[in-house]
């Protein structure tokens, strides 16, 4: 029994080394299955984004290779990340701007730099929320209020402090000329407990991304104060953006898509091409518009500078929230 | 409530596709509540592709199917093999194990089963006449009322333990300490993560529950094995006496309501629901001591306060968007890929979606008791399957679980740790469920008590600020002091006997 085994193991190695070999000997890319790497459970936005992702290239046949989906959740996708580090070009993981801060707040070793830059795919816009019935009707009389008594405000946010959600409002009261780290933030579990904790009262204002309070909003629910679009948003036209009331910020929340460390030209290339002729598809349109994305399609050179300019402005944000010291 | 647009959902859920769904969903969420660790979330996560070519209305009934049915098939392992299939199930091993080690496994599944359907019938009703209000009641829940909600499930400790307080108490300090593990969400501090990644999010309480009841379970058999009598254990009627129906009718009847009504709460859920009823009855109890021995209501007031809970937490993501437990935040995710975003404005856009799910409910509720009565007879026989055949698989499915809560090989360790873990308990002859109660409910716990703090400046009267917050305070406490209550009533019952006694000799 014990012979049989070593056997099927040896026979199991072997054909595991064949197939290695058959990947790197110079085939034309991709020359095996594919695999996107959601470095979070099933369900969450980073799966989804990937789901969508594997639906619109295998479902529009732009890519013949079958891609499977791979979760790896885990240490706000430091575990994702350090998988696919170890894979080769055939694997690709979601990402956002938590490949930036994760390193930046200390929390991981791993850097963006380690990773090839493929694409930038979507960006949701952030939001400043606040009860219906609050004294506050404009963003700048928040800050006001803010910047006369900081701790005086309760701002609801999660799921923990460096996020998107944190940082956007960080860099409103930095410009606003508010120290952020006196900022008086209750972080919730998630999105969506954020939302509850203003609906019952139990925060001044949160700030989360603008989807959690659309609908709120449109049912009267919630008042949006500032929306971190460059634009106004479709939909809710009336709501101001940032700029509209005199504060220099455009925040996306962007998600996109990087590869392992060393890819070749070749296969960059090979996603520039699949990739933006992915974003121009009926499908994604309707993935867009079912999420509340916005089209935020950067090719992998645009990405890499994107990428340079984004690491710059989070390390200032994070310095200014008094996270890290 | 909108006459026309629930007709209108009720002839959508009727439709022969939809009945197919709703019957598929039962049944997966029985089979998946069964295993261990592979929980409706993990079952509703792996289906995400599938309802990718569905219409989004059988893709919510599906899901929610699955989601109810679990609460069914989740107490099938708790009665036969001591092992949860998930947190809502673990109060059905206190009196489901005893009553089938006394030969009536049957029956306890019998009761289970319509226990799960009645607290789900009348949280369906609910749902329909209630759903606006309660949606506003559960917004009142600030991070002080939660606190004091996870506070009173804690105190049930004290009514599990009575005999074993201080063993009890030692248990729930392990789960609390256990519970801070991982990054701390108020400041972004990594605590007692040793450098290892994989913790940062804290250690699953499902591993835990896979780890000291089913792997724990299995070892603490192996060391018994020699011991156990080589006779035939009975598995007793597939339906249950009318003494035992007598006795579970009002306490299901109570529990309900209860469920229900923690259910709606965003964040409590199936565990603390069939938690607070089970210490509700055990302490209104007229024979508070036939509990844990097998008593049936011990049995049917969790099993039909966790099912009501599952339609209750229905109620915040349709009404507000807002997923109120691990299932429906999958569930909430893959709707929004399907184009359907529950929220404000479903019930004004979308009314008959809203309401053929609600139908579906009771349609689905029907089907699960038809399947899990059907499924007695085939079940009891695990009972009589060898050791050498049960433990293996057991083992196996414990390991395949635990697998699918992160796709990681670290949690193998995890189980492992604590199914030794879990022997120990054993074998020491402490009890296992404060330690994984406290688990489940201390990280929150500790969050909302400092988010509380944090928003009143450091005072304690956030406490004691709102009528829920009284409320619960006192149930606290009148809920720990319970076994004191309970004694002295049992010394004076005693002394008054005696007292006759001694006056009619």
């Amino acid at each position: 029994m014990k012979k049989f085994g070593m056997i099927a193991i040896l026979l199991l190695l072997l054909i595991m080394t064949a197939c290695s070999s058959g990947a790197s000997s110079g085939d034309e890319y991709p020359s095996k299955n594919l695999e996107i790497v959601a470095p979070a459970s099933p369900g969450g936005g980073w799966d989804l984004t990937a789901r969508s992702v594997e639906n619109v290239l295998s479902g529009q046949k732009l890519v013949e290779e079958n891609i499977n989906v791979v979760n790896k959740p885990g240490g706000g996708g430091e575990v994702g990340w350090k998988y696919l580090e170890s894979k080769d070009s055939h694997s690709l993981a979601i990402n956002s701007s938590l490949v930036l801060t994760n390193n930046l707040l200390g929390q991981s070793e791993m850097t963006y730099e380690g990773f090839t830059p493929i694409a930038t795919l979507a960006t949701e816009w952030q939001s400043l929320a606040v009860p219906p019935d609050s004294e506050y009707e404009s963003a700048k009389e928040l800050l006001e209020a803010i910047k006369e008594d900081p701790a005086s405000i309760k701002i609801g946010v999660g799921p923990g402090l460096g996020n998107d959600d944190h940082l956007s409002l960080v860099q409103a009261a930095s410009e606003f000329g508010i120290d952020p780290s006196q900022m008086n933030f209750l972080v919730y579990e998630g999105g969506g407990d954020v939302v509850t904790a203003l609906l019952g009262g139990h925060v001044d204002a949160v700030t989360t991304s603008l989807s959690e309070v659309k609908d709120q909003y449109l049912a009267d629910k919630l008042n949006i104060l500032a929306v971190s679009s460059d634009k106004p948003v479709e939909g809710i036209e009336d709501v101001p953006t940032w700029t509209d009331q005199g504060i220099d910020l455009v925040f996306p929340h962007w998600r996109g898509i990087m590869g392992p460390p060393d890819m070749t030209e070749e296969e960059i290339a090979y996603w520039d091409e699949k990739l933006s002729e992915m974003v121009e598809t009926e499908e994604w349109q309707k993935v867009l518009e079912n999420n509340d994305w916005e089209g935020f399609y950067k090719n992998s050179e645009e990405t890499k500078a994107f990428m340079d300019e984004q690491h710059n402005l989070y390390k200032s944000l994070i310095e200014d929230s008094g996270l890290v010291k | 409530m909108d006459g026309s647009s629930f007709m209108e959902g009720l002839f959508i859920s009727l439709e022969p596709m939809n009945i197919l769904w709703i019957i598929i969903g039962g049944f997966l969420g029985t089979i998946v509540g069964m295993l261990p660790g592979l929980g409706p979330a993990t079952a509703v996560a792996v289906l995400i592709p599938v309802t990718f070519g569905m219409e989004p209305v059988s893709a919510i009934i599906l899901m929610a199917a699955i989601y109810y049915g679990a609460m069914y098939g989740g107490s099938r392992s708790s009665i036969l093999i001591n092992t949860p299939g998930d947190g809502s199930a673990i109060a059905a091993t206190f009196d489901g194990y005893p009553m089938a080690q006394k030969g009536q496994a049957g029956e306890a599944l019998a009761i289970s089963a319509v226990a799960s359907f009645i607290g789900g019938l009348i949280a369906v009703v609910g749902f329909i006449f209630l759903a606006e209000p309660l949606a506003n009641f559960a917004l009142e829940f600030g991070p002080a009322e939660y606190f004091l909600l996870m506070l009173l499930t804690l105190s049930a400790i004290v009514a599990l333990s009575i005999g074993k307080m201080v063993k009890g108490f030692l248990a729930m300090m392990l789960g609390l300490t256990l519970s801070t593990i991982g990054i701390d969400t108020q400041t972004g501090v990594y605590r007692f993560t040793m450098g290892i990644p994989h913790l940062s999010e804290g250690i699953d309480f499902l591993i835990v529950i896979i780890g000291v009841y089913a792997i724990g379970e299995v070892l603490y058999n192996l060391l018994t094995i020699d011991q156990e009598k080589k006779e035939k254990k009975k598995v007793g009627k597939v339906w249950f006496t009318k003494e035992q129906w007598k006795r579970s009718k009002w306490p299901i009847l109570r529990s309900g309501p209860i469920g229900f009504l923690i259910g709606v709460l965003p964040g409590a859920g199936g565990s603390i629901a069939s938690m607070i009823s089970y210490t509700t009855e055990k302490q209104i109890s007229k024979k508070p001591e036939e509990f844990g021995e097998g008593a049936p209501e011990g049995l049917a007031a969790p099993e039909s306060a966790n099912n009501a809970a599952s339609v209750g937490a229905m109620i915040p993501l349709l009404t507000m968007g807002i997923p109120g437990s691990g299932t429906t935040a999958v569930m909430l995710g893959a709707l929004i890929m399907l184009g359907l975003r529950p929220g404000p404005l479903l019930f004004e856009q979308q009314p008959e979606t809203a309401w053929a799910l609600v139908n579906s409910m009771f349609i689905g509720n029907i089907a699960l008791i038809i399947i899990n009565i059907l499924l007695v007879g085939l079940l009891v026989k695990i009972l009589d399957t060898p050791a050498k055949v049960l433990y293996p698989i057991i083992v196996l499915l414990a390991f395949i679980g635990t697998y699918t809560l992160s796709y990681s090989t670290i949690d193998f360790f995890l189980l492992l740790i604590f199914g030794f873990f879990g022997l120990f308990l054993k074998v020491m002859d402490f009890p296992l469920a404060p330690l994984v109660l406290a688990l489940i409910v201390g990280g929150e716990m500790e969050q909302n008590f400092r988010k509380a703090l944090l928003s009143s400046d450091g005072s304690l009267d956030i406490f004691f600020s709102s009528g829920v917050s009284i409320v619960l305070v006192i149930l606290t406490v009148v809920s720990l002091l319970y076994p004191l209550i309970f004694k002295f009533f049992k010394r004076r019952n005693l002394a008054n006997k005696t007292d006759k006694i001694s006056k009619s000799s």
